[in-house]
């Protein structure tokens, strides 16, 4: 994260190499939220990651591959969220650029903007194949509550996508950034790729 | 060996049609029932996406997929049959709730939209080979680094999560509970999760390093050890199948 | 031919990112084709880098400041691309399962990558797999997911996917340093095939015994200087050689405490040195 264009980048091999693991980590990280049962999904620790160490281009290509991967290999659905991963790199990669990652409180407030924008984005995805639900129990029943009101069917809906995702970005972003401050320099730095040689 | 792919062997039909065809009908039968937004354009691509599963000879591997997203499905039914915004000819009462007829309709339009997605999507997955697949991208211009991408990640996911067994193990004998109380379990979560993460992003400088050698970045115009078998009717069905989509869009506009 | 000079070395000087500290400070050799050439030091004394200034990784890779030259076979490494680079010079690294691209379902098409990535001919590719697969033993598994191997067949993969590059030089940074035992002695012996077969090694390594028995010389580095390039024997006869953190063959340290020397005044490396030198004096 130095003073580098955000958007310049290489397609260096280090970028395009982190993509699978990336993909790889956010299996994991489902994996063991369901293994210890928590009400979180905890799956796009690696693309949050790939876009804090490579920007947002890389983690747009890792959430893509993520949900396209996933689609092919488990649930077809998921197919279409490949939009909302592909936000979700985005807006780490964009954060992360302009410095809100640089203590825990930002990095709260950092999870809320991620999550509100992962919402407004499935927010039309779940009304076009969903009719508005998003399968996640809690999110459900306020969906069904409002609906019953005659609240209109997209308020609706971002709520229900709301309760499920803010507490998710907000976990997982905390997560991502506790890694990412673990991570030796000597490995980071490998991404920094618009540095030139000096000459010694 | 352990790989994510879930393609299966067989000599149907479905099996040697091309790739690239196969993707564009996925993307048609996702598309074309949500522009018309009609019951019987959803019925008609869950028919179609049905039978050339049922062809294929991969329907039981496709019904546990389907048996797990109905259960959504009944809560869609549920919300939608009591409370689509549209709901005004009463349809069957249990007691004092009401089901009503429009929101009754479209729920089953929701319903037959995913099953069709379920199907065409399972008919790309289950007969096609994942190595044909990307070849098949790469040779109609995807880059062939986004092809490696796509490649490597069915084999080291796999490889990735067979050393969770293991962390699980080691934080186990440490004493470590993956059951209790809310907040003992989230705090479990970060020591599972944390060596296994670290080390693996280590590992990607020298993979990284490890393909350059081998002249990952080669500006030679790259060449395949298998050639690739060809489809004859690959041009027809493309074009075809993407006349319907554009039929359906000027359909949908004259309408 | 004789002694053409494959590697030329001069004044290398290498600074990673982010760091102050010179990791390669001064390097100057000359390595001459066919040799075999031992690297060792303690960890964190240069070998790695240097064995990535060989192909080129440093500096490309990782950017970070530069200076001086290497030459390998003619090519200026630090001014050529990698991919370039791979013809002339391979790597091959510490951890096997690090170098399986992942990207091919058998041994025989993970060879291919590198050979389908310089753009061969199908033909010419298939030639060239056969003849490594079989020169490394491998060809029995050609049909195996690279994944299934044990660490010793998985690091002959790599060794096998770099080979089939034909470089003139191949450089092995502790290629033996994950495996247990068994896969280590496959390794060694399959470099030592390769040496035999006239081509230039040069390998880090940390196993004292393999470096005496096979090095025709061993370059000795400490803190990213090369404090000695000589024949293995005279190297660990210096005097303070455990001061740079190298721990001698065992057949030296024996011979050291009983101050068997040979005729000039070097101690014996190997076993077969050794037992040659205490039947003369019994």
């Amino acid at each position: 994260m130095g003073k580098r264009s955000m958007w310049s980048f290489k397609f260096t091999t280090a970028s395009l190499v982190l993509i699978p693991t990336a993909v790889g980590i956010n299996y994991i990280g489902k994996f063991f939220a369901s293994l210890l049962k928590l009400p979180l999904w905890l799956d796009s620790i690696g693309t949050m990651l790939s876009s804090m160490m490579a920007g947002p281009i890389v983690g747009a290509i890792s959430g893509a591959i993520n949900n396209i991967i996933y689609g092919l290999t488990a649930d077809p659905i998921s197919l279409v969220y490949a939009i909302t991963s592909v936000a979700i790199g985005l807006t780490v990669g964009i954060l992360a650029y302009i410095g809100w990652f640089k203590s825990w409180s930002m990095a709260v407030v950092s999870g809320l903007v991620v999550g509100l924008i992962a919402a407004i984005v499935s927010t039309p995805l779940n009304v076009i194949f969903w009719g508005g639900q998003t399968g996640n129990i809690w999110g459900d029943s306020v969906f069904a509550f409002l609906s019953a009101r005659e609240i209109p069917i997209w308020i609706a809906s971002f709520a229900d996508e709301i309760i499920v995702d803010v507490p998710d970005k907000i976990a997982t972003v905390l997560i991502s950034y506790g890694i990412y401050k673990g991570l030796p320099r000597q490995l980071t730095s490998i991404y920094r790729n618009d540095d030139e040689i000096k000459e010694l | 060996m352990r790989t994510l792919s879930l393609y299966q062997e067989g000599d149907s039909i479905i099996h040697k049609i091309d790739p690239i065809t196969k993707i564009i009908f996925v993307l048609i039968t996702i598309l074309i029932p949500i522009i018309m937004g009609t019951l019987n354009s959803a019925f008609a691509f869950l028919i179609i996406s049905l039978t050339l599963v049922i062809i294929a000879g991969v329907i039981k591997k496709v019904l546990p997929i389907v048996g797990f997203t109905s259960i959504i499905l009944v809560t869609v039914i549920i919300i939608q049959g009591l409370y689509y915004f549209n709901n005004r000819t009463p349809f069957f009462a249990i007691g004092t709730v009401v089901f009503y007829k429009e929101g009754l309709l479209y729920a089953l339009e929701i319903i037959l939209r995913i099953y069709s997605i379920i199907n065409s999507v399972s008919l790309l997955m289950f007969t096609t080979k994942p190595s044909d697949l990307v070849e098949a991208l790469v040779k109609k211009g995807l880059s062939p680094r986004i092809g490696y991408v796509f490649s490597s990640v069915l084999q080291i996911i796999p490889q990735m999560m067979s050393t969770v067994d293991t962390i699980i193990d080691a934080q186990r004998s440490r004493g470590m509970e993956v059951e209790g109380s809310f907040s003992r379990r989230i705090r479990a979560f970060i020591p599972l999760i944390g060596p296994a993460v670290i080390s693996s992003l280590i590992d990607t400088k020298e993979r990284a390093m490890a393909l350059e050698v081998r002249a990952f970045n080669s500006r030679y115009k790259k060449t395949f050890l298998n050639e690739g078998t060809t489809f004859k009717y690959a041009d027809v069905m493309q074009v075809s199948l993407i006349s319907i989509l554009i039929i359906s869009i000027v359909l949908r506009f004259v309408h | 031919m004789f002694f053409m000079k494959i590697i030329t070395v001069e004044h290398l000087k290498y600074k990673y990112p982010l760091s102050d500290k010179l990791a390669l400070d001064d390097i100057s050799f000359e390595i001459e084709q066919g040799e075999f050439i031992g690297i060792i030091g303690q960890n964190g004394a240069g070998k790695s880098t240097l064995c990535q200034a060989l192909v080129g990784l440093v500096p490309n890779f990782y950017k970070g400041s530069y200076g001086g030259t290497v030459l390998v076979n003619g090519i200026n490494v630090s001014k050529t691309e990698v991919s370039e680079v791979a013809s002339h010079v391979g790597l091959v690294f510490q951890n096997p399962f690090n170098q399986i691209t992942g990207s091919k379902l058998t041994v025989y098409e993970e060879v291919a990558f590198g050979l389908e990535n310089l753009g061969l001919p199908v033909e010419e590719m298939k030639r060239r797999i056969d003849n490594v697969l079989n020169l490394l033993g491998l060809y029995e598994f050609r049909d195996k997911n690279p994944f299934d191997l044990s660490g010793g067949q998985m690091q002959r993969l790599a060794i096998a996917g770099i080979i089939a590059m034909q470089p003139e030089v191949i450089v092995l940074d502790e290629p033996t340093s994950q495996l247990d035992p068994q896969g280590s002695e496959e390794v060694f012996r399959v470099v030592q095939r390769l040496s035999e077969q006239g081509m230039t090694i040069v390998m880090a390594e940390h196993k004292m015994e393999k470096i005496a028995a096979y090095s025709d010389r061993v370059m000795l580095l400490h803190d990213g200087k090369l404090i000695d390039f000589d024949i293995p024997k005279k190297v660990f006869s210096r005097e303070d050689i455990e001061e740079y953190g190298v721990i001698t063959p065992v057949y030296t340290r024996i011979c050291k405490n009983l101050d068997i020397k040979d005729e000039n005044g070097f101690y014996p490396i190997t076993i077969d040195e050794a037992h040659e030198r205490l039947e003369k004096i019994l």
